[in-house]
């Protein structure tokens, strides 16, 4: 068993006095694509929101290959290469395309930047096309590459996505499938909140089921396949 | 709304050196001016760069900040104060009331800084302007109070400094290297981060870009921008006073500002440079000067809603500006 990239002990978090995450514990092991599942509320998101600093732990330990980032400001953990795809993808809508992805890679420059760029074109051929127009006439899908490709702009080692089929035609579910297994293929980590099963069990390699903020199940994809059922009916009741 | 066209290799390069073929026929003005147009034109580049430095904070960083009549009054008071009292020659005097100004936009962006927005932003900040004010009037020892500050005599290479032929020189060189220089500044990725902190200050945040650093920059830059403005003004009127720094002062440039376009280089000098003329031309109707006025600012605000550099925008793509985008 490799080392983990992520380490997650014991973690707390809460909105005021309402406790979300109670004492979650699971680790994100390098190369590979662990979804969290769980019912509304059981702290699949804030799970993502605490591991890039969003929202602060009350207690607990969030180990990033060896550095400790719980408390951390959203900047820093960043810095140390922690990308989040937000629910609500968080573009600039009247910046173009291409400024949207710069942005992603504020703090590099000159010729990493510009590869990285074309290596994003070459991924999203579609962005390409639509470089120079305004994010927000954007489709629902071609805006989620956009969010996708601003945070590769950064050159992450741990992706975060939350719900990237949010929103989205079924038809895009299979080609967030694609982009998953590409950046896997590339070496990224990725942690994924994902409804949809179907996508969920197609692109991760690991799963873990949160119940009232804390982990209840959890398996290797491979080994459940077919039987969603039961899954369904851990998250669920 | 149809998409912004950009404008293509060929339309950047005519624009380039349609950057430069303004002012160069600029120079040959004080040939077709008697005194009384010259001196309105010399306000004018003033105007310039007052709205200039106020486009940059409330159009580009979207804050609503009104601290702008402070830097103008800081940047004269400034000058005059070296001028006068110090003996400084005017010209060295003009880069450090701007660096006086670049100190009041670090105070302005301190509240800014403290999570301060919106309509607190603007009401904190005119209150910065008539603090200012009253320092003008009661620090009498060092400002003159309602006496105000007179320049010295001054000549330079032969000419006396009040000649307003000569300070149009001046004061063109100056506005034209500091327009170059912010049209540069928004150019570049520190332009991009300021338009990105005006559309989602957190997410802009979360990318590892350095927003408190962006606003205080930008309100430091607006700040030497207008300081400069004061400096030239001090020279413009010979005396400065305080009640040349009050809420008239604010106003009118917030009208150049929306009237040119808000948040655009060419929208500042363009309603700058109408709405400082205008009146100049209304003085032929006397009695309705103001209504005219009011009803041409109206005029231009309901058939253009984006301000003057939206008609040349919808021209030619060679007014579009790096970053600058119309709200939909």
């Amino acid at each position: 068993m490799p080392e983990p990239l992520l380490k997650i002990r014991d973690l707390h978090v809460g909105y005021g006095k309402k406790p979300i995450l109670r004492g979650a514990t699971y680790d994100v092991l390098p190369g590979e694509c662990l979804t969290l599942l769980g019912a509304n509320g059981s702290g699949k998101s804030t799970s993502l929101n605490a591991v890039c600093g969003f929202v602060t732990p009350t207690s607990g330990s969030v180990l990033f290959d060896g550095t400790e980032t719980a408390g951390l400001p959203p900047h820093k953990i960043f810095g140390h290469g922690i990308a989040q795809v937000s629910q609500a993808r968080d573009l600039f809508p009247d910046l173009t395309v291409e400024d949207n992805l710069r942005l992603g890679a504020m703090r590099r420059g000159g010729k990493a930047l510009s590869q990285t760029l074309a290596h994003v074109y070459d991924r999203f051929p579609r962005l390409a096309e639509r470089r120079r127009q305004a994010t927000r006439t954007l489709s629902g899908g071609e805006q989620q590459m956009v969010a996708i490709g601003r945070a590769m702009m950064s050159g992450p080692r741990l992706l975060l996505l939350d719900e990237p089929s949010g929103g989205l035609s079924p038809q895009f579910c299979e080609e967030i499938a694609l982009i998953i297994d590409a950046l896997k293929a590339e070496g990224v980590t990725l942690l994924m909140v994902e409804q949809n099963l179907n996508l969920a069990f197609r692109a991760a390699d690991r799963f873990i089921v949160l119940r009232d903020g804390a982990v209840v199940d959890g398996g290797d994809v491979r080994a459940m396949a077919g039987d969603h059922d039961a899954i369904v009916r851990n998250i669920y009741l | 709304m149809s998409q912004t066209k950009m404008p293509s290799a060929r339309q950047r390069r005519l624009r380039s050196w349609l950057f430069w073929a303004v002012p160069a026929v600029l120079l040959l003005l004080p040939l077709a001016t008697n005194p009384y147009t010259q001196f309105i034109a010399n306000g004018i580049l003033i105007s310039v760069l007052v709205t200039l430095g106020f486009t940059l904070v409330i159009g580009n960083l979207g804050q609503l900040a009104f601290a702008n009549t402070a830097f103008f009054g800081i940047g004269a008071y400034a000058s005059a104060i070296l001028a006068a009292k110090l003996g400084v020659p005017w010209l060295l005097t003009i880069p450090l009331a701007g660096a006086f100004g670049a100190l009041g936009g670090f105070l302005a962006s301190s509240a800014a800084l403290r999570g301060i927005r919106s309509y607190y932003l603007a009401i904190i900040t005119l209150a910065f302007g008539e603090l200012m004010r009253w320092a003008y009037l009661h620090a009498k020892p060092v400002t003159g109070g309602t006496d105000g500050m007179p320049m010295p005599r001054e000549t330079l290479l032969g000419t006396s400094l009040s000649d307003d032929t000569l300070k149009f020189y001046i004061f063109l060189a100056v506005t034209v290297l500091l327009v170059k220089a912010t049209l540069n500044l928004m150019r570049s990725r520190f332009g991009r981060a300021v338009m990105a902190v005006r559309e989602n200050e957190v997410a802009t945040a979360s990318l590892a870009i350095p927003t408190a650093r962006v606003i205080l920059v930008t309100f430091m830059w607006s700040g030497f921008v207008v300081g400069c403005a004061g400096a030239l003004f001090a020279r413009h009127v010979g005396h400065v006073f305080p009640e040349s720094f009050g809420m008239l002062h604010l106003i009118a440039s917030f009208a150049m500002v929306l009237v040119g376009g808000l948040g655009s280089v060419l929208g500042a000098v363009l309603g700058a440079v109408l709405l400082t003329a205008l009146p100049e031309y209304l003085r032929a109707f006397p009695g309705m000067e103001e209504l005219f006025f009011g009803l041409i600012v109206a005029g231009v605000l309901v058939a253009m809603p984006m301000g003057l550099a939206s008609l040349l925008r919808r021209v030619s793509p060679i007014f579009v500006e790096r970053f600058y985008r119309e709200a939909p």
